[in-house]
């Protein structure tokens, strides 16, 4: 028995707040539990969970090795992850990286020799407004802390003295040099936020205990929960929805009153908020989970009653700790109140929500990818139809919406559908949360109406370029997945015809402005090599072409390109876009296909400066594989020995080239 | 009549029934669409995108995959457009680019999809300049499989056939993105009983073949169509030789059998039949020696001594041991010759006239299917008395569990052991051993409570059976009888197998009158089956190879059949029954003086037994090694094996089947069993005259009524099902009567001994598939952790089991699927024949000794 007694107790815990039957459902918190516990995961727990699930252990392995932040292997007492992804590398993660490489004197992906650090690469975060930024794991309770703004290498020290000090832990709030200039352990709060006149998604995050239910109780919240609950039919609340127009905010666009009225009658039904903002230049879920949890509940209570379930999930990525816990912490207070549990508000109406933490998978953004992984799978999207509104979670009919589409249920219930419709255009009606991120002054979130022009968000709201030297070259309207606008695009209305007609598409309103001192090979290597980490690895083009890219892009950037590479990259991503199983295809070529597209010249340019003879690569020698015979060699004319140490004269496979 | 949908592909109309995919509907057409997860028994995942076609739909033409997209009404599908070739093209590559493309090496170069797909759809140039990506090559996933994860191309067949046949979920996708990978878990090596069927659904050389690896090249070998000898179940399966030599064995689809599934014994345990050690002379007795002679010298000696010992004790002192492993023609020539040349029905074979069978075995295997694409089972219920396919007909054990999964069947099981397909929570009834009578009949007196018809025959016939009396001496609680009382009530076609274990001695009778009153109470005397284990269990049978039964199960006295046969062999039949395998054996050197022993090993069964043959005076063994019995014969005549001679075989549900001669061994005297039964003939002054098999098998089919339609070439190569309508007279007579339990050994203070066959045991053949070696199970008995703890012994603890018939030294494994009060020794063990605590006994107690 490797697993200690409360540890079994926890686990068993767990798989009581899944459904009967659903068990398995258990497994990602299960092995947090485990994590906590041991450092990592050892096979020996892995197994002993799956015989307490009714799993083959081979089950378990697999979800172990498909979800990041589980390590079958220990990392050290802190394990400190810095960003790198494309918005925080135009904002210098790579000195951030650098600067923790020198302060810990070990690599990114080593450990140091004490055991208290590991230093590894990490993908978006969701802090894109506040860039560089690192997360802090800590082994022994498995909290996680966010450390944001490390714009130099003072700060840097800053956060290593503060993890030093034993501190670093007492609260959760993220942390910015700024904000906590005493190094108290103190969090400077939530992020820059602007925007329009009166703002309402984001209108309370910045006030104090902004995050407790009194707060939002004292601003009015949870009326119109109980004025709908305790005078409204559920098909009323569906129709003001539709006619609302919402969009969703995850990414797609996809009308939320419309998704609602697909819903196959067969009951029970499940309501899947997918907190998964894994977007890069995402951030705007993360801040709404923070520090106005409330507001997301209301909005669930609304939801969960036009669609009659009766249980929410919250699917929240396993990075936001912090919005995690404030998530729980606002689901018992809501408990407490009545708004959650049996008979909400003296209705008959019963709402229970479990927060589910992911595991480190952008691929479970996707919906059907979040389902599987919901029910305790590698976060493999499935096939379509059935689509989730017919057979989703537990192939139960389910309908899966982004955290701020879900905010905005609870502001169309307060408010009105045609005080919504004010805002924005026709088809495209209420506000954003716009979130700015890369080159530009003032990156945060805006809250703004839908068509507000991109150049007013970049320098009415963002201040600018960075830089006044370098004047924007390159904006993506939509998070990193979306085609690139050129810096003569700026008069696009933010709204999702304008951007799809400008040749791109809003998304998930990730604005990320790349000013002219950035490399747009960078840009396309980095990007890429996002997708080759986050390819699910289900099918063909997607698993084996985003390696591919990647592997070109580097070369590339490591100076072996060759023109004809340019082709080879363009030609490589149409075989992927649309010939993917789910729209990962298309989300990791989209960007490369358009900077291609855009700054080929520029590509040239790098390829002339850098590699002028367009000399192919040396490729190592593949190592030869003998079948073993298990008998020596019957060869035993000397003179057919191999001289001295040659590449040919080995079994071991030969390192692949960065890798 | 199932709808029909009519689309076009490539311009030219189809029909196809609805449901139907259209990478299956182009094929009607004789278009192939290039696949590679998608599988004609495995649900769709769409994985590869090696098949994306043009579809129409609501948005005009678009890519789809053909092979997870139904067919609909006036679709549209383009199968031949640029678009379409460039995708193949570009599929091909992402697939080959880290593809190590190291055929060559590779077992599956020559009958390789990816490279025929290469050839056909390929782009035929790499653009790749970048190193291809390293991943483990030459890994076991278990003691018979060989991965190479370069060369997967991560299809998932081999992940779903797990899944969705085993439900054993062993191999799954490890790491992600362009890492990912197949693999066990770190040291859960795949030990499901059907794993090998991934190797035969690899599309790629991902997974091979351990124990055939490296020993042929596809385009050198001969194929044969055959069947597996392993079990009753008749599994199809092909056999691929060279030179002399069998190569390796993969499955071959039979939808009435197998589906086109075998286990890892019929696919991997076949090392014996190149064996070395395999007898290739006639041996002779000399001097106390066994001497190599001619076939002359052995057939005239063995004629001469049975002639002398017939004249001096009376033909009845002579015994014919047939074998239910060998094949119909075998055993037919075995018993006309004891018959016609002896003149004796002393001629049986091991669980033949000593276990309570019933004649015609199951209604029919696909019954109890559910192929990917067909209808549910026929059987709603499926119970399963004394018998655990999962170890001793794993395939039926496949079929069993997908019948439960997708057919919505229902299991009800009788075992002293917690046997593997209890996980489905089905009533699980788990009968003390040798109570099963009294369980039965309490359970049926719980079904007329659950039908409310305690005025009925069956209730009174059950009057004894109360659940008090159950719980007392089967150990079945009540809640649990219930339970299965009201599963099988509510049975629309319930099913009804029993095995040998406890079919055997008096227990035996008792119980299958048990279960007839059962079966004729649930309205389905026909769904009675009794399944014997070895490869023609059914077929020896028919044979007559029984001491009260002619050909055709004929009985003794059936004037018609007896008259058929003198007429047919030329001589007067025998009249009076003969004895029995236990009786021949038990009798050896007493009345028996002399046996004639086929494709039998009684010495290794029970000591006494071999002490027994000692004193016989003459002993003649047909073997294909040199046994513990024939070490102690007068006259070893070398056989060869099901894959060396021509013969027909009887599955568990009357499947005649064909098992042609695949190879032969040149250097080799050793000769077909029915060719060396014909011989010896010739020194009885017969003329037999049989020019080589399928002679034999025409003979069969006017010897035995039910076999008139199996000749050679109708039988096919998928078989023939023997029928019970035209065959009436073979049905059992199913009438209501009293089953009395005999008595229990009482088991104070000792523990009740099971038996049961395993797949993996310490028979001679198995053992010298050396690769499978760590695999079978050792000599051991199986304890209740729980009694292990009142004995005071562990795992690994050598202890001596003793009955009153003798005594064992073995090795305890605690094993919580054995009943508390019960030891498991399974038969066959490598030195431990369970049978020396049995000494014939069907049931007994045994002590456990430190």
């Amino acid at each position: 028995m490797m697993l200690s007694e409360p540890t079994r107790t926890e686990i068993k815990k767990w798989m009581d707040l899944y459904p009967a039957g659903r068990q398995r459902s258990a497994i990602l918190p299960s092995l947090y539990v485990i994590q906590r516990e041991f450092g990592y995961c050892p096979v020996d727990a892995q197994n002993e969970l799956a015989a307490m699930l009714d799993l083959e252990p081979a089950e378990v392995g697999a979800v172990v090795d498909f979800y990041h932040m589980l390590h079958t292997e220990p990392k050290g007492e802190y394990h400190v992850e810095v960003c790198t992804n494309v918005p925080c590398m135009l904002r210098g993660a790579g000195q951030c990286m650098h600067a923790f490489e020198e302060k810990l004197g070990i690599h990114h992906g080593e450990t140091s020799a004490d055991d208290k650090y590991s230093l590894d690469h990490m993908e978006c975060l969701g802090s894109c407004g506040t860039a560089p930024m690192v997360s802090v794991t800590e082994r022994s309770s498995g909290q996680i802390r966010y450390f944001e703004e490390l714009d130099s290498a003072e700060d840097v020290a800053k956060v290593l003295d503060l993890v030093n000090s034993g501190k670093a832990f007492h609260t959760l709030e993220r942390w910015t040099p700024e904000g906590d200039p005493k190094l108290s352990g103190k969090a400077a709060g939530p992020y820059r936020i602007g925007g329009m006149e009166e703002r309402f998604l984001t209108a309370r995050v910045d006030k104090p205990d902004s995050h407790k239910i009194d707060t939002y109780i004292a601003d009015g919240g949870y009326e119109d929960a109980k004025r709908v609950l305790t005078t409204m039919k559920p098909e009323e609340v569906v129709e003001q929805v539709k006619a609302s127009g919402i969009r969703g905010r995850g990414g797609a666009g996809f009308p939320t009153g419309m998704k609602w009225g697909f819903l196959a009658p067969a009951m029970p039904r499940y309501l899947v908020v997918n907190a998964d903002e894994s977007e890069p230049g995402t951030f705007k879920d993360r801040i709404i989970m923070e520090y106005d949890p409330h507001q997301l509940i209301e909005g669930i209570i609304l939801s969960a009653f036009a669609i009659k379930a009766e249980i929410a999930f919250i699917y929240i990525r396993g990075e936001y700790y912090f919005g995690y816990t404030r998530l729980v912490e606002a689901v018992k207070e809501a408990t407490k109140k009545g708004f959650l549990g049996e008979k909400i508000f003296g209705t008959d109406t019963n709402l229970r929500i479990v927060v589910h933490r992911g595991a480190g998978a952008y691929e479970c953004g996707e919906e059907t990818a979040l389902l599987s992984s919901l029910e305790g799978y590698r976060g493999h999207p499935r096939m379509k139809p059935p689509f989730p509104a017919v057979e989703g979670l537990y192939a139960k009919p389910t309908i899966v919406n982004n955290v701020e589409s879900i905010a905005n249920v609870t502001h169309v219930m307060r408010h009105g559908v045609e005080w919504y419709r004010t805002f924005g255009t026709e088809k495209s009606p209420g506000m954003r949360i716009f979130c700015l991120s890369g080159n530009v002054k003032y990156p945060g979130l805006y809250e703004l109406p839908h068509a507000t022009p991109l150049s007013d968000l970049l320098n009415k709201y963002g201040g600018g370029p960075q830089s006044d030297e370098h004047p924007f070259k390159a904006i993506v309207p939509g998070g990193l997945s979306m085609k690139m606008l050129t810096a003569d695009q700026l008069d696009t209305p933010l709204d999702y015809e304008a951007v799809q007609a400008a040749g791109s598409l809003l998304g998930s309103a990730g604005v990320i402005a790349i000013d002219a001192s950035q490399s747009m090979v960078k840009v396309a290597r980095r990007t890429l090599s996002f997708y080759r980490e986050e390819s699910c690895g289900k099918c063909t083009p997607c698993r084996e072409g985003t390696g591919w890219l990647e592997d070109i892009l580097i070369r590339m950037e490591e100076g072996g390109g060759r023109v004809k590479d340019i082709d080879l990259l363009a030609r490589i991503t149409t075989f992927i876009a649309g010939k993917s199983f789910c729209p990962f295809g298309e989300a990791s070529v989209w960007g490369l296909q358009s900077n291609l597209a855009k700054y080929r010249a520029e590509f040239e340019q790098y390829i002339a400066l850098t590699n002028p003879e367009n000399d192919l690569p040396v490729i190592p020698i593949r190592p030869i594989y003998r079948p073993d015979s298990g008998k020596p060699s019957v060869a035993t004319d000397s003179s057919f020995d191999i001289a001295g140490e040659s590449p040919l004269n080995r079994d071991t496979p030969v390192q692949a080239l960065g890798d | 009549m199932t709808d029909l949908v009519t689309l076009t592909i490539d311009d030219r109309q189809v029909s196809v029934p609805k449901g139907t995919l259209v990478v299956d509907a182009a094929a009607k057409l004789g278009i192939e669409i290039p696949v590679f997860c998608s599988h004609p028994k495995l649900d769709p995942v769409a994985c590869c995108r090696m098949c994306l076609v043009e579809i129409s739909g609501p948005r005009g033409m678009m890519l789809q995959t053909a092979c997870s997209v139904p067919v609909a009404q006036d679709m549209v599908v383009k199968t031949d457009t640029q678009q379409v070739k460039e995708v193949q093209e570009a599929n091909l590559a992402f697939i080959l680019l880290n593809h190590p493309l190291d055929c060559p090496i590779c077992d599956k170069g020559g009958e390789c999809p990816l490279q025929d797909q290469t050839m056909q759809f390929g782009p035929g140039l790499s653009q790749l300049v970048e190193p291809k990506r390293m991943k483990n090559k030459n890994y076991l996933i278990s003691d018979t499989i060989v991965l190479d994860q370069e060369r997967c191309v991560v299809c998932w067949r081999c992940i779903r056939y797990l899944e969705e046949w085993e439900d054993k979920p062993q191999l799954a996708l490890f790491e992600r993105g362009g890492k990912t990978i197949i693999d066990i878990q770190d040291g859960q090596p795949v030990d499901a009983k059907t794993s090998g069927n991934i190797i035969d659904m690899c599309p790629v050389g991902a997974l091979t073949n351990r124990v055939a690896r490296f020993s042929y090249r596809p385009w050198e070998i001969e194929r044969t169509p055959s069947i597996c000898t392993q079990c009753s179940m008749g599994c199809n399966l092909r056999m691929d030789t060279r030179t002399h030599k069998l190569r390796r064995v993969i499955g071959r689809e039979n939808m009435d059998v197998n589906d086109q599934w075998i286990c890892d014994k019929g696919r991997f345990a076949n090392a014996w039949v190149n064996d070395e050690g395999r007898l290739t002379m006639p041996l002779v007795r000399k001097n106390g020696e066994l001497t190599p002679a001619p076939w002359g010298e052995a057939l005239a000696l063995v004629a001469e001594k049975l002639q002398a010992i017939k004249q001096q004790h009376g033909a009845d002192a002579i015994g014919g041991i047939g074998s239910a492993k060998l094949a119909n023609e075998s055993n037919y020539l075995l018993q006309r010759f004891m018959r016609q040349l002896i003149g004796t029905n002393n001629v049986d074979h091991r669980d033949g006239g000593d276990v309570a069978a019933l004649p015609t075995g199951l209604p029919a295997l696909a019954d109890v299917m559910k192929p990917q694409y067909g209808p549910d089972p026929k059987h709603d219920v499926i119970m399963l008395v004394g018998i655990d396919p999962s170890e001793e007909l794993p395939v039926l054990d496949l079929h069993l569990k997908r019948a439960v999964r997708r057919g919505k069947a229902k299991l009800v099981i009788v075992h002293p052991r917690q046997i593997e397909l209890t996980r489905y929570d089905g009533p699980f009834l788990q009968a003390n051993p040798g109570t099963e009578t009294t369980l039965v009949n309490g359970l049926l007196r719980a079904v007329t409570d659950a039908k409310e018809e305690t005025k009925s025959e069956a209730h009174k016939l059950t009057s004894g059976a109360s659940d008090r009396q159950v719980d007392h001496l089967c150990g079945v609680k009540s809640a649990e009888l219930r339970k299965a009382a009201d599963v099988l009530a509510g049975a629309q076609n319930p099913l009804i197998i029993y095995g040998p274990m406890v079919a055997r001695g008096q227990f035996g009778a008792a119980l299958r009158q048990a279960l007839t009153n059962m079966a004729l109470y649930l309205g389905k005397p026909e769904n009675l089956a009794y399944v014997g284990l070895e490869a023609n269990s059914q077929g020896v049978r028919d044979m007559g190879v029984l001491p009260d039964r002619l050909p055709g199960q004929a009985a003794l006295d059936d004037t018609m059949a007896s008259e058929l046969l003198g007429k047919l062999w030329s001589c007067s039949l025998p009249v009076h029954p003969g004895k029995s395998y236990k009786q021949m054996l038990d009798g050896a050197g007493d009345t028996v003086k002399a046996l004639y022993v086929m494709g039998a090993n009684p010495a290794s069964e029970r000591p006494a037994w071999a002490d027994k043959l000692d004193k016989l005076d003459f002993l003649v063994v047909q073997e294909l090694f040199l046994t513990e019995t024939a070490a102690q014969a007068d006259v070893v005549l070398p056989a060869v094996s099901w894959a060396e001679q021509d013969g027909t075989f009887t599955n568990l549900e009357r499947r005649v089947q064909r098992a042609p001669k695949a190879l032969g061994n040149p250097q080799s005297k050793a000769a077909p069993d029915w060719m060396i039964l014909d011989h010896l003939a010739s020194f009885f002054d017969a003329q037999w005259g049989h020019a080589n098999a399928q002679a034999v098998t025409a003979e069969i089919t006017k010897a035995a009524p039910n076999y008139a339609e199996m000749l050679w070439d109708a039988l096919g190569d998928q078989g023939l099902q023997w029928s019970t309508v035209d065959n009436s007279y073979l049905l059992p007579e199913a009438t209501y009567a009293r089953a009395e339990q005999p008595d229990v050994p009482a088991t104070e203070g000792s523990l009740a001994l099971i038996g049961g066959t395993v797949l993996y045991d310490g028979g001679n053949l198995f053992a010298l598939t050396t690769r499978m070696k760590d695999m079978s199970f050792g000599a051991m008995v199986h304890l209740n952790p729980a009694d292990g703890e009142t004995l005071g012994v562990d795992d690994g603890a050598e202890v001596t089991v003793r009955s009153d018939h003798g005594a064992l030294k073995l090795a305890v494994k605690l094993d919580a699927t054995v009943k508390p009060g019960a030891a498991w020794i399974p038969e066959s063990l490598p030195g431990a024949p369970v049978g020396a605590l049995l000494n014939g006994s069907a049931v007994t107690t045994v002590t456990i000794e430190k």
